[in-house]
């Protein structure tokens, strides 16, 4: 691999045994040559996109398998374990934290061959394998009648086990929660290949819920092969409208009064006055203002009484749907990374998540922390995901640093994660720990993050789990 | 209105945006085209891996849409060696274009590939499968070889062009053809046709493909006919889209047979069949012909016939997997899986299976699918 520089360097090899042994249990479906080792190097981490630009890429795996069925997972997961060797499990690889990267070498498990889809109506479960894409499942739920309501913007490349495996959250998730609101049950292969069926009850009291050390476990505890998830009735109206407020107080505050009343839309946006700009430049009565798009949906009657309780108290000048039916069209274009890292811009896109009574604080701490770093060009925000408790800030920001890149970009993250905990927010609200955050979860879970430590020792002593990611 | 970038320079204001960004300033200044497509293809997450019948199936990052963009801008960039095995996964692609349906730049990767296959071909790095392909087409104008000499129909008003996969695997497809334009009120004729060129451009052949355009073109040009019909959606492409952009006229209308039957369905009164069925959109035609509910509305017209749609239609299809001209040559165990996956779909709404392109019948059928073209329902309606 001389043509490229690794930048995250090990010196791990397989030894022809191993692969003889994987060949066996895999056949065909395991690769060794250079054009695979290539793609399974990296994730969709923003900064390696600068570095695959500039012939570098993050780190190397020896092998690749794509297994099709739990059994065949164990058995490879039981040869990683014997020999001790690094294996990482690999979904649509939209990560943007570099969580899959194959830092110390060894096996990439894609699972994306594991897509059967079993659909259990009557008790409103779906029953998915871990490598199924997440629009394909969605898709197939519609024509039945169903819908998931999991959008999370990577629903095109993403998969299934990589929701589950980051804890991650989509567009809608006012209503319909995150993931882990969704899994009701689960197949994880444990790190000596042994696998677990947590049995998808709808609710049980038989010990801690062991499902939640797996979700956000970032392949570090186990690979998830497959899920229960818990699904509903395609919705029968749906309600767009959206809001132009004088400040971001203003919106914020009317979307915690709203969801304090029970109400539960399924969108909310709330796009500061940059990003008002900048997405809805087309709408003279936003621009300059502070944005909402908001999405109703689901039962006619609940929609039209959550209609009424967001009438009485948004505080805003509703600006109708247009707005709503511009995000609708627009919220899957991920383009502005392809135009601009060639043009040698460093940009990335952070979210954490407060409490109501730090939301402002918080809101201008970081946007303030991200623009004291030299290089900076812009930072903006909007509020994605709300809770009756809480919000999810996701900050963007932009710069074209003199020196090095990745010093920029890590000086900016160092900025905003301090920031986060100064005032008192989670350092991360859906994308995870992955690579970039691992040197500040310590920090945010405190002495809890032992807690995280033993488990990750006491079910993989062998350390082959992801090793080093989230720093555990 | 504010324009697009004006959140920009209200940030940045004006002399610091050109000092501290200027390439930005430049970009959105429209002075700076910005980088290439194949590089923003590849810096991409994959936002149309959904679409891609060989992402779905294959399941591989290196078949992926953008997994093939950055294979190929590495060759490209000299990073990787233009050899068989880094160019494999190039050519796990079956030309449908359903990328381009979901990019925000429109992008269809296998245009974006192209020209990494050309150079490998002008190199002479070209797999022994292809070079079959290219010996038939070179010789014959045929890409099965020498063909079996086929009964010609010498008058009428509209050329009918049968297409390579149909005068091979369905020559009874035909007379049925001819029947259905005779109850529109034409007379058909044929001619001793030659391959469209299209598995040739497919394969990045792009000489090779020139010629058997031009030998076409003169063929049907010189029949002096107003209109040509043809049974398949790719010959109907490569006519209609591929030629032009390569400069090559063909002087007739050119109509796939929907679009020709579409046309003149009024013709045919008390179109009636009691049989249920489902369709597969052909993605040449859905999405390269740009007629993504043709199918569908032919086949509504038939009284009594109840029409199952499946939830992937339309500009949303899914290729029969033998589209493309490679994966059928290389991996043919894949291009099978495919078409498994898509007729699952399929027969989950119904068992027999309505399509408009021969290729795609030849998928479903070699799979154990009940598959039949438009062409010859219409047939057995009007016997009926």
């Amino acid at each position: 691999m001389t043509d490229f520089e690794i930048v995250m360097k090990h010196n791990h090899k397989l030894s022809s045994k191993v692969l003889a042994h994987l060949s066996q249990v895999v056949g065909e479906r395991l690769s060794t040559k250079k054009v695979d080792l290539l793609t399974y190097s990296r994730d969709y981490w923003p900064i390696t996109l600068h570095w695959m630009l500039k012939g570098k890429l993050p780190s190397l795996p020896d092998a690749v398998v794509w297994p099709e069925n739990k059994e065949e997972v164990e058995k490879v997961v039981k040869i990683a374990h014997e020999s001790s060797i690094p294996i990482y499990a690999y979904g649509g690889g939209s990560g943007v934290l570099g969580g899959t990267i194959p830092e110390k070498g060894g096996i990439i498990v894609d699972l994306k061959r594991m897509r059967s889809i079993k659909l259990h109506e009557e008790d409103l479960l779906v029953e998915v394998e871990a490598g199924t894409n997440g629009y394909y499942l969605e898709k197939y739920l519609n024509k039945k009648g169903y819908t998931l309501g999991h959008f999370p913007q990577s629903l095109y490349p993403s998969t299934v086990g990589g929701w589950i495996a980051t804890k991650a959250t989509g567009q809608f998730s006012t209503k319909y929660g995150g993931i882990e609101d969704m899994v009701l049950g689960l197949d994880v292969v444990l790190p000596w290949g042994e696998s677990i069926e947590l049995k998808p009850h709808p609710r049980s009291a038989t010990g801690p819920d062991l499902k939640r050390i797996f979700i956000g476990s970032e392949g570090t505890l186990g690979i998830v092969t497959k899920a229960w998830l818990k699904i509903w009735p395609y919705p029968e109206k749906r309600v767009n409208l959206s809001f132009a407020s004088e400040n971001l107080n203003d919106a914020l505050d009317s979307v915690r009064r709203i969801l304090r009343r029970g109400a539960k839309p399924a969108v909310v946006r709330i796009y500061d006055t940059i990003e008002t700009k900048r997405h809805f430049y087309k709408f003279e009565k936003a621009y300059g203002k502070v944005a909402t798009v908001m999405i109703l949906e689901g039962d006619t009657r609940t929609v039209e009484a959550e209609e009424k309780i967001v009438e009485e108290e948004f505080k805003g000048t509703p600006i109708g749907e247009g707005p709503v039916d511009h995000w609708l069209k627009t919220r899957f274009n991920v383009k502005e990374a392809s135009e601009f890292a060639p043009l040698g811009v460093v940009f990335d896109t952070i979210e954490v998540s407060i409490n109501w009574s730090k939301a402002t604080q918080l809101y201008n701490e970081v946007s303030k922390a991200i623009r004291s770093v030299k290089g900076t060009l812009f930072a903006s925000a909007h509020a994605s995901h709300f809770y009756p408790q809480g919000v999810c800030f996701y900050f963007t920001f932009a710069g074209v640093p003199k020196g090095d890149p990745t010093k920029y970009y890590n000086k900016v993250w160092d900025a905003a994660m301090r920031a986060t905990l100064s005032v008192g927010g989670a350092i991360s609200h859906h994308h995870g720990i992955g690579r970039q955050r691992r040197e500040w979860l310590q920090e945010e879970l405190g002495n809890a993050f032992e807690v995280l430590r033993r488990i990750k020792d006491a079910l993989d002593e062998k350390r082959i789990m992801n090793p080093g990611n989230m720093g555990v | 209105m504010p324009g697009k970038w004006d959140w920009l320079r209200d940030e940045i204001k004006g002399i610091e945006l050109l000092r501290s960004a200027p390439l930005i300033f430049r970009f959105i200044s429209g002075k700076l085209k910005g980088p290439d497509d194949l590089i923003k293809c590849a810096l991409c997450p994959n936002m149309c891996r959904h679409a891609c019948p060989i992402s779905i199936v294959d399941g591989k990052e290196t078949t992926s849409p953008t997994g093939k963009a950055r294979t190929a801008f590495f060759i490209r960039e000299g990073k990787l060696e233009l050899n068989l095995e880094n160019l494999e996964p190039l050519y796990m692609c079956l030309s449908c274009n359903a990328c381009s349906e979901w990019c925000p730049f429109e992008f269809s990767v296998a245009d974006l590939i192209r020209p990494v296959k050309e150079t490998a071909l002008q190199k002479g790095v070209v797999f022994k499968e292809f070079r079959e392909l290219f010996e038939n087409l070179e010789r014959y104008g045929y890409i099965y070889g020498e063909p079996q000499l086929q009964e010609e129909i010498k008058s009428g008003n509209v050329l009918y062009l049968r297409g390579c996969t149909l005068r091979e695997n369905y020559p009874e497809l035909e007379k049925k053809v001819l029947k259905v334009l005779n109850a529109l009120g034409e007379n058909a004729f044929t001619i001793n046709e030659k391959c469209c060129g299209i598995p040739a451009y497919n394969l990045g052949n792009i000489e090779l493909f020139k010629k058997l355009a031009r030998e076409q073109a003169e063929i049907i040009n010189s029949s002096g006919v107003e209109v040509v019909v043809t049974s398949c959606p790719s010959c109907a492409y490569a006519y209609k889209v591929i030629y032009p952009e390569y400069g090559v006229k063909i002087k007739p209308k050119v109509l796939h047979i929907t679009e020709f039957v579409k046309e003149k369905l009024n013709k045919l009164k008390n179109l009636k069949l009691k049989d249920t069925i489902t369709f597969h959109d052909p993605c040449k035609l859905a999405i390269g012909l740009n007629e993504p509910e043709i199918l569908e509305e032919i086949l509504s017209k038939i009284e009594g016939l109840e029409i199952k749609a499946p939830r992937r239609k339309g500009k949303e299809t899914f290729c029969c997997g033998y589209g493309g001209s490679a994966i059928s040559r290389l991996k043919p165990k894949l291009a099978d899986e495919i078409a498994r996956e898509r007729l699952k779909e399929l027969q989950e709404e119904a068992e027999l299976i309505v399509t408009a392109c021969p290729t795609c019948k030849l998928a479903f059928n070699s799979n154990g699918g009940k598959v039949i073209d438009i062409v010859e329902l219409l047939y057995e309606v009007l016997e009926e």
